[in-house]
This record gives C-alpha cells, sequence and structure tokens, in this order.
C-alpha cells in the first residue's frame, strides 16, 4: 500500500514538474529581445529540454513501478492450487486411522461386532453398518473376515454392499463434502460447482476423492437451505449462494 | 499453409533484394540556402541520414519474429507470463527505441496513398510492415495486437481492474474504429500538398516514446492511459483503424485463441478475466481477441499446461 502510494504520488509530482514547466516556459515569447537575452532563452529552453527528458524517464520508471505495485493490492481471481489447501492443514482425528487402515486394517472390531450382533443373514445389514461406521468404508480385507466369521456369503455381502448406495467399499477422504443437487441447486449451477470442486481436487471422472484423500464428494438430493441456493457442506458447516469461484474457498473452514 | 509461407517469403526475400540498390532522392522541397538568401547556411541537421538499410529489413524480420513467438506464445505455449515478457520487449523495441515508427498502423495510410497517387511510392520495408500482421490475422488472428503492437503494449501494461463494459455499448464504440479509418484513408487519398496523416498525427502514445510532442497529444495519451487502467485497452477496442482491418481478415482465420479446446468448460472465470469482452459464450471471439492470453492464466484448467 505504501510503496504504491510513493510511486503514485511520484507520479502525480513528474507530471505537475511537467506540467508547471510547459506553463512557465510559454511565458517567454521569443521574439522582439535582444540577442544576449535571445541566447540566454534559447539556453534555458535547452536546458528546460534535457531536465523534461529526465523527469519523462523518471515518469515512466515511476508509473511502471506504480501499476506493478497496484497490481499486487488488487486481488485477482487466479486459479487455485488444491495443494496449498492440503499443505496448510493439519493432521485431523481421522487422519491416523486411515492413514494406519491402509498397510494393516485391525480386524479385531469385525470379531467384536460380529459376537455382539450375531452371525445369522439378518445380521448382514447392520454389521455392515458398523463396519462402515468405524471405517468410514467397508475395508475388503474386513468383508472377507465377515465371510469367515458368520453364515453370509461372499455373494451376499457383495449384493448387500453393492445394492445400497450409502455403503462404500473406496476409501473415504478426511472430509466429506455434501453438493446439493436439489431442485432449487441444480437451477442455480451445481452442476458446475461440483465440476469446479472435482478440477480443484483434482478428482478423475468415476472417483470421488482426491489422490491425498482429504476430502470425498458427494452429490446429495437436498440439505434443506433451498433459500441459499447452490449450497454445499463440508462435515458440518454449511456454505451457500456459491459461485464457481467461491465454491473452494468454502473447503477453507477444514483447515 | 507451408507453400503460402514459402511463396510469401520468397517473395519477400526477393523485393527486399531489389530496394537494397541505393537510390538518391533531392530534397528541393524545404527552403535551400539559395532561396532563403542573407548568407544562410543550411545546418547540419536538416538532412538527418535515413536510417541503414539492413537496420530498416531488420525491424521488419523483429516484426515477422514478435508476430511468430507471440502466436507460438499463445497458441502452443499458452503462457501469459513469457507473452508479457514479449509485450514489454516490444514496447521497449518498437515504442521506446524506434519511436513508435514505422508501424503497421501508420503504414496504413502509406499504402493508401501509394494506391491512389502514381507519383507517391514507398520503400518494400513499409508495404511488409503493412501487410505482415495481416496475413497473421489470415491464418491465426490478431497476434499483432497481443505482444507486438507498442501501442497495444503500453495499454496492456496499465491495465489494472478492469469493467466489464455493456456489450451493447461496446460493440457501438467498436463501430468508431471504422469510422476513424474512413478518415484516415479519405484525408490520406486527397491530392498531395492537402494530404494529412490523421493516425500519426492523432497518435496518443507516440508522445510517450519520444518523450516529446503536442501537449494537448500527450495529454490526450494520458487520458488514454488513465482510462485504460479501468477500460481494457480503449484506442485498441475503439479507435484503431488497423484494428478494424485486422478484425475483418480473422474472419478467414483457422486458428486463433481457444479456451480449453478439448474439455467441457463452463464456469465462466476466463470470460470474467477477459478485460476486453472478447469472450462470448465460453468462446473467445477471433474478431476482438487481442492475444493477451489472461484467459489461459485464469483458467483452472490450464494447471499443468501453462507455466
Amino acid at each position: 500500500m505504501k510503496r504504491t502510494l510513493i510511486a503514485g504520488s511520484l507520479v502525480v509530482l513528474c507530471v505537475a514538474i511537467l506540467l508547471a514547466d510547459y506553463a512557465v516556459a510559454n511565458r517567454q515569447p521569443f521574439a522582439n529581445r535582444p540577442a544576449a537575452e535571445q541566447k540566454k532563452v534559447t539556453a534555458a529552453r535547452l536546458a528546460r529540454k534535457s531536465r523534461d527528458n529526465a523527469v519523462a524517464w523518471v515518469l515512466i520508471a515511476a508509473a511502471g513501478a506504480f501499476l506493478t505495485f497496484a497490481k499486487g493490492q488488487i486481488k485477482q481471481p487466479k486459479p487455485r492450487a488444491a495443494g496449498e489447501l492440503r499443505q496448510a492443514k493439519a493432521p485431523g482425528p481421522h487422519r491416523s486411522r486411515t492413514a494406519a487402515a491402509a498397510p494393516e486394517l485391525d480386524l479385531s472390531f469385525v470379531e467384536e461386532m460380529v459376537s455382539k450382533i450375531g452371525r445369522g443373514k439378518e445380521a448382514a445389514i447392520p454389521l455392515l453398518q458398523a463396519i462402515q461406521n468405524y471405517y468410514r468404508y467397508l475395508p475388503d480385507d474386513a468383508l472377507r473376515r465377515l465371510c469367515e466369521l458368520t453364515d453370509i456369503t461372499p455373494a451376499e455381502i457383495a449384493g448387500t454392499s453393492s445394492f445400497y448406495g450409502r455403503f462404500r467399499r473406496s476409501p473415504m477422504g478426511e472430509h466429506i463434502v455434501r453438493v446439493c443437487h436439489g431442485t432449487a441447486c441444480h437451477v442455480s449451477g451445481a452442476r458446475q460447482i461440483t465440476e469446479e470442486l472435482r478440477r480443484f481436487l483434482a478428482i478423475p471422472d468415476g472417483e470421488d476423492t482426491d489422490a491425498a484423500r482429504m476430502f470425498t464428494l458427494d452429490e446429495v438430493a437436498c440439505l434443506g437451505c433451498c433459500s441459499l441456493a447452490p449450497v454445499l457442506m463440508v462435515d458440518g458447516h454449511t456454505a451457500g449462494k456459491l459461485t464457481p469461484a467461491t465454491a473452494c474457498d468454502a473447503l477453507k473452514v477444514t483447515a | 499453409m507451408i507453400l503460402a509461407v514459402l511463396a510469401l517469403s520468397l517473395g519477400a526475400a526477393l523485393s527486399v533484394l531489389a530496394q537494397a540498390i541505393p537510390y538518391q532522392r533531392p530534397v528541393d522541397t524545404a527552403p535551400q540556402a539559395n532561396s532563403i538568401g542573407g548568407g544562410y547556411k543550411v545546418p547540419a541537421v536538416q538532412k538527418p541520414l535515413p536510417r541503414d538499410y539492413w537496420l530498416q529489413v531488420l525491424d521488419v524480420v523483429a516484426l515477422a519474429a514478435a508476430m511468430g513467438v507471440s502466436v507460438w506464445l499463445v497458441l502452443k505455449r499458452r503462457s501469459r507470463k513469457w507473452l508479457m515478457a514479449l509485450t514489454i520487449g516490444s514496447l521497449a523495441y518498437f515504442g521506446f527505441y524506434r519511436e513508435g515508427c514505422i508501424c503497421p498502423i501508420g503504414s496504413l495510410q502509406n499504402v493508401v496513398v501509394a494506391l491512389a497517387d502514381p507519383k507517391y511510392s514507398i520503400p518494400m520495408v513499409v508495404t511488409a510492415t503493412f501487410v505482415l500482421p495481416l496475413v497473421v490475422a489470415l491464418y491465426f488472428g490478431r497476434a499483432f495486437c497481443g505482444g507486438v503492437c507498442a501501442l497495444g503494449a503500453i495499454q496492456e501494461l496499465v491495465v489494472l481492474k478492469p469493467v466489464q463494459v455493456p456489450r451493447r455499448l461496446d460493440r457501438a464504440l467498436g463501430l468508431l474504429k471504422y469510422v476513424y479509418l474512413g478518415l484516415a484513408i479519405l484525408f490520406a487519398v486527397k491530392p498531395a500538398l492537402t494530404r494529412d496523416f490523421l493516425i500519426c498525427r492523432f497518435d496518443p502514445f507516440v508522445g510517450f516514446f519520444r518523450r516529446n510532442g503536442a501537449p494537448h497529444m500527450l495529454l490526450l495519451g494520458g487520458g488514454f492511459l488513465v482510462l485504460g487502467m479501468f477500460v481494457g485497452r480503449p484506442y485498441c477496442r475503439y479507435l484503431c483503424p488497423y484494428g478494424g482491418l485486422l478484425a475483418w481478415c480473422t474472419r478467414l482465420a483457422r486458428r486463433g485463441v481457444t479456451i480449453t479446446p478439448n474439455k467441457e468448460l463452463d464456469c465462466g472465470l476466463c470470460s470474467e478475466a477477459c478485460p476486453y469482452g472478447a469472450i462470448e459464450k465460453m468462446r473467445a471471439v477471433r474478431r476482438n481477441c487481442l492475444y493477451c492470453a489472461r484467459c489461459y492464466a485464469s483458467c483452472p484448467r490450464e494447471r499443468g499446461v501453462a507455466s
């Protein structure tokens, strides 16, 4: 701010000097003077010319500096790099679990749940729900262990877990981003919001979680605040009246 | 395409060679020592030496090269950063070093006069300066306007916080340049002593390049630059007569600025970023696109492509 002001005032100063110089110089008519005085006027004019040239260069430099600084002041919409957001984050409460889940899964929870809920076919859905609540998705290893421990066949597990949309078989990101695709949000551009978020998080087509498993994108039917359309929810935080440009900023509440 | 380029370069080379033959032109229009009388001696500065011929050819080569680089940076490299470097370079060379002359915008008048007046001949350098940007526009759009034209460059660099000019006002003001083009031609084809080169006389920025000029023109130029901080390149869009010619040529252009050529585009950040109102319905309009590459710089899709 200070640099901009200094450069700006330098520009104004240079313009003022040039204008003043011009005004003063034109007050001296050349004709009808003694030769000595004419020589003096000529010398003054030549001096003015070189002086004004120097001032003009300073003016150009000052104008360049002013523009450079002022451009830094004005925030322009720039492509956001998803990396910045990720790096800024401290490890969340879930991270240790998801990170540990990848190499080797602690399957004692499955055994515990089977002993608590039961081994019959009727226990399939409660067991799957319990597993998903604990691991935040249905890990293949846990499902395999479930088949070993209970009477449920692998085919039934596969059928049930893929039939219900709320069961997920791939690891979930640390945060869930629910983008409303209800009627009001749809007409206000929910599709564009989703597209922009996918671009921002660099989520490949056909997937819903970014590579660092920080965010999972979910398209939901209605979040119940149509007056704020288009809306999204990041974990518990709701952000409304979004545009593609502001949607990505909404993810920062998690940072 | 390659054939056309070959034929063009061959033709240009031949005509350049033909021009290399030195010629003498007597300076008899200016008052001479004997017509003034009174023992007057013509000072040495009365006849400034013309610029060396090979330097003039170099200017044309520099113009062609700068346009080639501009096309490459915008269409292939898709980098605004490097285009800005080219813009500053062009401003320094064509603007401050060559002092805004010779420029294709002004050469328009020389060409018109040469066509209208059989006694008036122009060197090949001027013809080439006039034709080259038009040829480039025929193939790639207004590459000359972005990063090469000194008048465009100075306005490009002052763009600070551009507002979107309402579309209809933009269109209406855009017609002014054709009026200006018509006037410039009208004044140029007048008989020898009454003809006037309007474009050069009312060039708002040449005073800055020379750090010298009529005060009203300098003030006008300053006004254009201050206006240009908030309205992107007002002279180029609304007044530049050569821009009008280039806009006509771009109708035949095969290639031009394409925003995210093979991906879906719907966020509209590019049209917000375009200070020249050249993006309509998420597509760059070649007629108005001034090759500034701001749309790439603002595009989330271009990450990884542009640097």
